[in-house]
């Protein structure tokens, strides 16, 4: 082992029972700093994975859509299906509704699902809280849990329906609702679709919409593995040129793009953070640097070279920012690992736990750490902490022997 | 000429004090011959470690030729294998113990093996210190940590030590140990000592004595 890196480490972890109190206070800054990145990055990471689960989960990596409807949907699903990374799909019909149970009027969006495909496509079974998704059928409908809470509806009651179609009647007809049966209610996870959602069959929603047999949309899923957009484009290579595949990605891509632009911003912050913690570790080897300008001339006049020293100096830094790195990680992930007891607690202490899912829309804080962040904050700690090295080895470097050793 | 192993001449070095320059060394002249122990005295001020870290090729001198057995080359690898120092305050590296300070006089120049570790464990016996080579400095006395830097200096068999004020921090008898020492192991060794001291008893026991007045050597 060279002699520089020997002594850096020595400087850094003295053996006996001095405590390294410049490595404690330098590594501890180095590791709250990253250990903060993590954390804020993975939560931040976390919402926009569960935003794309939720979003796979309910309408597939892929949604096809045509300026108008799509008719002759069966054909346009077997080409779709035909098409290599594709899973399954299943179309959809969807639209604004009226619902009324017991004289109060709600105004859900509706989701016709056909129910030979969904299962290949969409695992809306897995949200289903009461009741079952088998019992559906053109006479009943599933309420999302915020549907079901604001109109009082229980598994069993029997809702009636209002449809825009219904106003197009004149004459002084008289507008008889269509009535359905609540045979489940279901709860994906996320306040937006969890407040006002209802699912009905296909063929109820194209009767409600007066679609015949056309549908709005088809929702695609890919096999593991499969990229959306190179699938996309795929598709729209075999599809009729009236007709489109849009990745979710396609779809969501202004609020994915705020999303990532929140959490650049974030790490951009936080990264100050890891710069404060630099510029520490750097004061604290300056002072090193001064206070050892005698052993500094020592090594001068045992033959250390001036780039030996600086070497000595630098690598210092860079042990702060390797075992600051490192604790910084791990307590990083051991924070989001027990995120949610952290929040459960904060939360019993101060209240408000339904607003806080109600407002972020989860009702569990997600994590999801992308292994890009990961390895730019470890740059970034690495690079940092070394530079925060660099100063103090130019001074230790710059200093000639003889002025080291007459120093007082 | 021959048999010199460290040969200077016309060292002239000033330094700036405020704003006039003030010349310290006036031109020394000065020829050692291998295995020689000479004394450097002088007044308080007079140049001795300035002219000391000029031999040792610390600094460098503002007109004057140094060279070190013939050569010119003053560099900081020479250095090592050519020169041992000690100074008056030691300077022992506080994380290290006596082992392994003795032992960064090689690591600076090399790796260390099993052959490099006998020889700084025989050199900290040499020195009377076997039983505290893992003692850290702090857990030393003034005594045992100049003879922990003796033993430095010849770790890697040099063919001179130059040794500035060495008892400047010690006790009387202890200080007198240390020049004994110092000068015995120079003397088995066949190792050049020069001396830089205040004290005249310890100036008298080096072969040649030498004095610094004036900025020039007498």
């Amino acid at each position: 082992m060279p002699w520089y890196l020997y002594l850096a480490f020595k400087q850094l972890f003295p053996t006996g029972r001095r405590f390294p109190f410049f490595t404690a206070i330098s590594v501890v800054s180095v590791m709250l700093g990253v250990a903060l990145l993590i954390v804020v990055l993975g939560v931040m990471g976390g919402f926009g994975y569960q935003i794309r689960e939720m979003i796979t989960d309910t309408e597939g990596e892929i949604q096809i859509k045509a300026r108008g409807l799509i008719s002759d949907y069966r054909n346009v699903v077997k080409r779709v299906e035909a098409v290599p990374g594709v899973a399954g799909a299943t179309p959809y019909a969807a639209g604004m509704l009226m619902v009324q149970y017991q004289n109060k009027p709600a105004f859900p969006q509706m989701r016709g699902l056909d129910m030979t495909s969904i299962a290949r496509v969409v695992p809306l079974g897995r949200f289903v809280r009461v009741g079952s998704l088998d019992d559906l059928d053109d006479d009943a409908v599933i309420l999302s849990g915020g549907l079901a809470d604001a109109l009082g509806a229980r598994l069993g009651a029997i809702v009636d329906i209002y449809t825009p179609l219904m106003l197009a009647k004149k004459d002084g007809a008289i507008i008889l609702p269509r009535t359905a049966r609540v045979v489940g209610i279901l709860e994906i996870g996320h306040q937006q679709l969890d407040s006002s959602t209802l699912y009905c069959t296909l063929r109820l929603a194209q009767d409600l919409y007066g679609l015949d047999r056309d549908v709005h949309g088809i929702n695609v899923r890919l096999q593991r593995g499969a990229r959306e957009d190179e699938v996309a484009k795929r598709l729209n290579a075999v599809l009729p040129p009236e007709v489109q595949a849009f990745s979710w990605r396609d779809s969501f891509a202004d609020f994915l793009w705020v999303l990532q632009l929140e959490k650049n911003m974030m790490m951009f912050v936080l990264l100050f953070v890891v710069l404060v913690a630099a510029f520490l570790t750097m004061s604290l080897l300056l002072v090193l640097v001064l206070k050892k300008t005698r052993e500094i001339g020592l090594l001068g006049a045992l033959g250390a070279s001036r780039r030996q020293i600086a070497l000595c100096f630098c690598l210092q830094g860079v042990g702060v920012g390797v075992v600051g790195t490192g604790l910084g990680l791990a307590l990083g992930f051991t924070v989001l690992h027990f995120r949610n007891e952290f929040v459960r607690a904060i939360t019993h202490l101060t209240g408000g736990q339904e607003l806080l899912a109600r407002f972020y829309q989860f009702s569990e804080l997600p994590s999801h750490t992308e292994t890009r962040d990961l390895v730019l904050i470890v740059v970034a700690a690495l690079v940092l902490s070394t530079l925060a090295g660099i100063v103090p080895a130019v001074l230790a470097a710059r200093l000639k022997p003889a002025e080291a050793l007459r120093s007082e | 000429m021959n048999n010199a192993i460290l040969h200077a001449r016309g060292l002239i070095k000033t330094f700036l004090s405020g704003d006039r320059r003030l010349a310290v060394l006036r031109g020394v002249d000065l020829e050692i011959t291998a295995g020689e122990s000479i004394s450097i005295r002088g007044e308080s001020g007079s140049g001795k470690s300035t002219l000391l870290h000029l031999l040792a090729g610390l600094d460098a001198p503002d007109a004057g030729e140094l060279k070190w057995e013939g050569s010119p080359d003053t560099s900081a690898t020479r250095r090592a294998l050519f020169l041992g120092v000690v100074f008056q305050s030691f300077y022992l590296i506080p994380e290290l113990d006596a082992l392994q300070n003795v032992l960064m006089a090689r690591r600076i120049i090399g790796s260390i093996g099993a052959a490099e570790r006998g020889r700084a464990r025989e050199l900290l016996a040499r020195v009377g210190l076997a039983e505290r080579s893992h003692h850290l400095p702090a857990q030393l006395s003034g005594g045992e940590r100049q003879r922990v830097a003796v033993a430095r200096a010849l770790m890697n068999q040099p063919r001179m030590i130059l040794a500035d004020e060495p008892t400047g921090n010690l006790d009387e008898s202890t200080g007198n140990a240390v020049i004994e020492l110092l000068l015995g192991l120079c003397r088995e060794t066949g190792t050049t000592l020069v001396l830089v001291t205040h004290n005249a008893a310890h100036a008298a026991k080096c072969t040649r004595q030498l004095l610094l007045h004036d900025g020039r050597l007498a």
